[in-house]
């Protein structure tokens, strides 16, 4: 068989189109891959949040719903003074837990990725702060109330050290409770995104800002701050959207001085009361995201996690 | 999500002062974390004349015996058994759509963007609303709501961000060249996900199976308006803070830590041995 | 000795192919850039080939295009004259060992080697007693159990190149093979490669940016740059006879310098410090003197600017040495000045 290659070498302009269809491009297989979830997200996600948009717009009476196209829901909504006093309160709850958890978040991520030493210790303490969150969220928010109470262990403890005489009564049923619970519950929410930002920081990178004089509180400012900042930008959408959209904390824990957005909109489903939750709904939804387009300004999310 | 790897702490001995500040803020926030919960397994064993706050009036396990009673106003058992129902099966959908949809990111593609958005969206979307939009979508197609149908797809649009998320993190850290030599020596597509992409990849499933499992056992806000008739454990155990609140709710408490705890110790740990035993910890 | 049933000849076929390796106009595009530029390259059977250049210089996607895992954007590759260009991986005959070595994590050394006979259907018997022999060619038998992370980086080489050549490759392609281990197990790992290419009597394509290791290794070395093949041929013809500025600088040891007749490449040990003579010569002053135990290096700047070097044997430097910053002759001889191209 004697073999001249450029004659072979023309045959395969053909062979080249034949194997193309062989192979599937690889953005099909992608497509193929994601399928399911885009499934999930458009069927579950997209289309329910379509509907409620839709039914935002229709009339309603004791008796039932009614498709129409009307304002009056929004109208209804955002004229009245409860709407701006619920939203405030909502707010005011969620940029007061936003700040705490974020310094104890950043401070405790601080702690186990700079000063713990070895990658054992750090596991363990990281899954110390984890575990609680295993446990159901309705079950951590009621296990305040015995220890806040006015009997609860917590004025036990401090009347047995001597500290006061009386027990401390607004520490429950008010907005202190509130807002300690909500601490308690997205704290960790905070952690881990910004310990995750800050073990990617080049540890070359700290060194040689020590070596180049910086003492430490300028190496916190100037480097380890800024490279974090996805963590914090990621921590802050999930707090702060966790709080907007809270219904059960706030009506256990406030003793009534406060509602939440969501517990109003909640009554309002219960009553049938369709239309007007789903305007409701829409605007904090807008609300929401905007926040969280605008945390998103500062950092590229996409790259960051995706990276 | 395991951090470490990098070393960033300082060198040489002794400690700066802040790290004994921090210490101490990090002590307190172990005790504000736990605190609550010690005082629920306390309570727990409440005496039977007991309330649900100090002090306590005896000891006994009254209340643990309660939960296994189906009271009137909740069933515990049954409850029990349709949380773990649903939490398997949303686990197992998580993980296999999740693992799909991590290997497909790994390629810009057309719509990419508009699916990364939507999954974000889906997780900080408040949970009710989601909840609240499933429920009127069942309305419209005049069908009732049901656990492993509608509560199964609300929290199914919780899960799957999570799980997505830290899929990018662990396929991340995949390198490509293994899949590369697979081919390289003969493999199919499909007998290289199934012999190398996957069980090296297993860890990490398992992680975001386990994940899953948790996320969809606590969960509460998403299903509750379309849970149908039949609640899940926390829906019940929300019942029953409405109405009675006794003892027997921090017995429950104690039980479903109590079992969280086995199940994530359990994988954590035979995850732990796998990961030891790939990274060669036992050189002869 | 060992001879792999790739590299007999194909019964019946009256001539053997003339090369083993052949690339016609193979060029690489991504998007706007060219990585590989219509190279023409024919490698001659049982021969090792070293592909020797900068990074950047599409030495690695070249290699890549021949084992298939970079799709041509235009031009052919042919194996033992079988047009290989649109055959996937597995069918291709060839086996690359990547530079990482890629080792699978998650099985021990045996099932590692075994691999790709287990892809092929064979049984669980005969694919290890086939891999075991693999293995006792690399010297590993007593590894079989171990898992990769358990092995140093020459003994997972050692793996990986028996995983590969248990697929009875017609061309074995390495990606820079060598660059993660340390100096002293370079060069002993060299002569393993060196004598493994003998004892199959395949071809070895060898990607490297040490000019060092390719000149031992090759018996057909291939410089690029920028995508182009600029030079090839064996490492000696290379050496003696650069074919312009950028291969003289590349492959070391030579003096690229003007001269009124043009640009000339001269090797740095034909050149002396001393008087002007009857041949070349450049004035300027020493800059450093570095002893290498049986060469002293000594650099000199050029009055024109121009930097250049001489290696002069230890008894020629210590019977006149010279010091930084004295004045000095670089002399060659006319016979030792090799014209080069610009590059």
């Amino acid at each position: 068989m004697t073999v001249v290659p450029l004659a072979v070498a023309a045959l395969p302009r053909l062979g080249r189109l034949a194997s193309a269809s062989r192979r599937l491009p690889p953005w099909v297989v992608s497509w193929l891959q994601v399928s399911p979830l885009a499934f999930v997200l458009v069927v579950l996600f997209a289309l329910p949040t379509f509907l409620f948009l839709v039914v935002s717009f229709w009339d309603y009476d004791r008796t039932g719903i009614y498709p129409a196209f009307i304002l009056d829901n929004y109208r209804d909504l955002l004229t009245t003074p409860a709407t701006i006093r619920v939203y405030l309160s909502s707010l005011t709850f969620a940029v007061v837990v936003w700040a705490v958890t974020l310094f104890l978040g950043f401070n405790i991520a601080h702690f186990l990725i700079f000063h713990v030493r070895t990658a054992a210790a750090r596991t363990l303490l990281f899954l110390l702060c984890a575990i609680p969150f295993w446990t159901s969220g309705i079950i951590r928010t009621i296990a305040w109330i015995p220890f806040l109470g006015r009997n609860g262990a917590f004025n036990q403890i401090v009347m047995g050290l001597g500290l006061t005489s009386k027990p401390l009564d607004f520490l429950l049923f008010s907005s202190f409770a509130v807002i300690v619970t909500y601490v308690n519950l997205f704290t960790l929410l905070m952690v881990g995104p910004i310990a995750n930002s800050m073990a990617k920081i080049d540890p070359a990178l700290i060194e040689a800002a020590r070596d180049a004089g910086a003492s430490r509180w300028r190496i916190m400012v100037e480097v380890i701050i800024p490279l974090s900042k996805t963590g914090i930008a990621l921590g802050s959408i999930l707090v702060f959207t966790q709080v907007m959209g809270d219904f059960f904390v706030v009506k256990q824990m406030s003793g009534g001085q406060s509602a939440s957005i969501v517990s109003t909109l909640a009554t309002e489903i219960q009553a049938m009361q369709y239309p007007p939750a789903a305007a409701s709904a829409v605007v904090l939804v807008i609300f929401v995201a905007l926040l969280v387009a605008g945390m998103m300004r500062i950092v590229d999310v996409r790259k960051e996690l995706v990276k | 999500m395991m951090v470490g790897g990098q070393n960033h702490q300082t060198a040489g001995p002794g400690r700066p002062w802040t790290f004994y500040a921090l210490a101490a803020l990090f002590g307190f926030f172990l005790l504000f974390l736990y605190g609550p919960m010690l005082v629920i397994y306390t309570l727990s064993f409440q005496g039977p004349h007991g309330g649900v706050t100090f002090p306590m009036v005896g000891a006994s396990l009254v209340w643990f015996a309660d939960i296994l009673q189906p009271g009137q106003m909740a069933n515990i058992p049954v409850s029990f058994e349709r949380s773990i129902a649903l939490a398997s099966i949303v686990s197992l959908l998580t993980v296999a759509i999740s693992v799909a949809a991590g290997l497909a990111f790994r390629r810009r593609f057309p719509g990419s963007g508009v699916l990364f958005y939507l999954a974000v969206a889906s997780l900080v979307m408040p949970s009710l609303l989601v909840g609240f939009g499933i429920g009127l979508g069942f309305r419209a197609l005049d069908t009732k709501p049901s656990l492993f149908t509608s509560a199964l797809g609300a929290q199914l649009t919780w899960t799957l961000p999570f799980g997505l998320f830290a899929m990018f993190a662990v396929v991340n850290r995949f390198n490509r060249a293994y899949e590369e030599a697979a081919t390289d020596l003969g493999a199919t597509a499909w007998q290289r996900l199934r012999h190398v992409t996957l069980p090296i990849l297993l860890p990490g499933i398992i992680g975001v199976g386990m994940g899953a499992f948790t996320l969809s056992y606590d969960e509460y806000a998403r299903t509750t308006l379309v849970i149908g008739e039949r609640n899940t454990l926390p829906l019940e155990i929300y019942a029953l803070i409405s109405s009675a609140t006794s003892p027997t709710l921090f017995a429950i408490g104690t039980v479903t830590t109590g079992v969280s705890f086995l199940i994530i110790g359990v994988t954590l740990w035979r995850i732990l041995r796998l990961q030891r035993r790939r990274a060669g910890a036992t050189p002869s | 000795m060992m001879r792999l049933a790739s590299q007999r000849s194909t019964p019946g076929a009256a001539v053997e192919p003339r090369f083993d390796v052949e690339l016609v106009a193979v060029t690489k595009r991504y998007d706007q850039t060219i990585a590989v530029d219509a190279i023409s390259l024919r490698i001659p059977p049982a021969s090792y080939c070293c592909l020797l250049g900068p990074s950047g210089c599409g030495k690695t996607s070249t290699l890549r295009m021949i084992a298939g895992h970079e799709i041509v954007t235009d031009g052919d590759i042919l194996i033992r004259d079988r047009n290989v260009t649109d055959l996937p991986t597995a069918r291709r005959g060839t086996a690359m060992m990547f530079q990482s070595y890629a080792l699978f994590p998650h099985l021990n050394c045996l099932d590692n080697v075994a691999f790709s006979l287990k892809m092929r259907g064979v049984g669980k018997a005969e694919r290890y007693a086939r891999a075991q022999v693999f293995l006792e060619l690399v010297e590993m038998e007593e590894f079989a159990q171990r898992l990769p992370a358990q092995l140093s980086g020459g003994q997972q080489q050692r793996i990986a190149l028996a995983r590969s050549l248990i697929t009875e490759p017609q061309v074995l392609l390495l990606d820079e093979p060598l660059s993660a281990l340390d100096p002293f197990l370079r060069v002993r790992m060299r002569e393993e490669l060196k004598r493994l290419q003998r004892e199959l009597g395949i071809t070895f394509i060898h990607v490297t940016h040490s000019q060092d290791e390719a000149m031992a290794l090759a018996d057909l070395m291939v410089v690029m740059d920028q995508g182009h093949i600029r030079q090839f041929g064996t490492p000696r013809q290379i050496f003696e006879a650069p074919a312009d500025a950028f291969i003289a600088r590349f492959i070391g040891g030579h003096n690229v310098l003007p001269t009124p007749q043009g640009l000339v490449a001269i090797r740095a040990d034909r050149c002396r410090i001393g008087q002007a003579g009857n041949g070349g010569q450049f004035s300027g002053y020493v800059i450093a003197v570095e002893y290498q135990g049986p060469v002293v290096r000594v650099a000199l700047q050029m009055q024109s600017g121009e930097q250049a070097a001489a290696l002069l044997p230890d008894t020629t430097y210590f019977a006149a040495p010279v010091q930084p910053g004295d004045s000095a002759m670089l002399v060659w001889s006319e016979a030792d000045a090799h014209p080069v191209a610009v590059s």
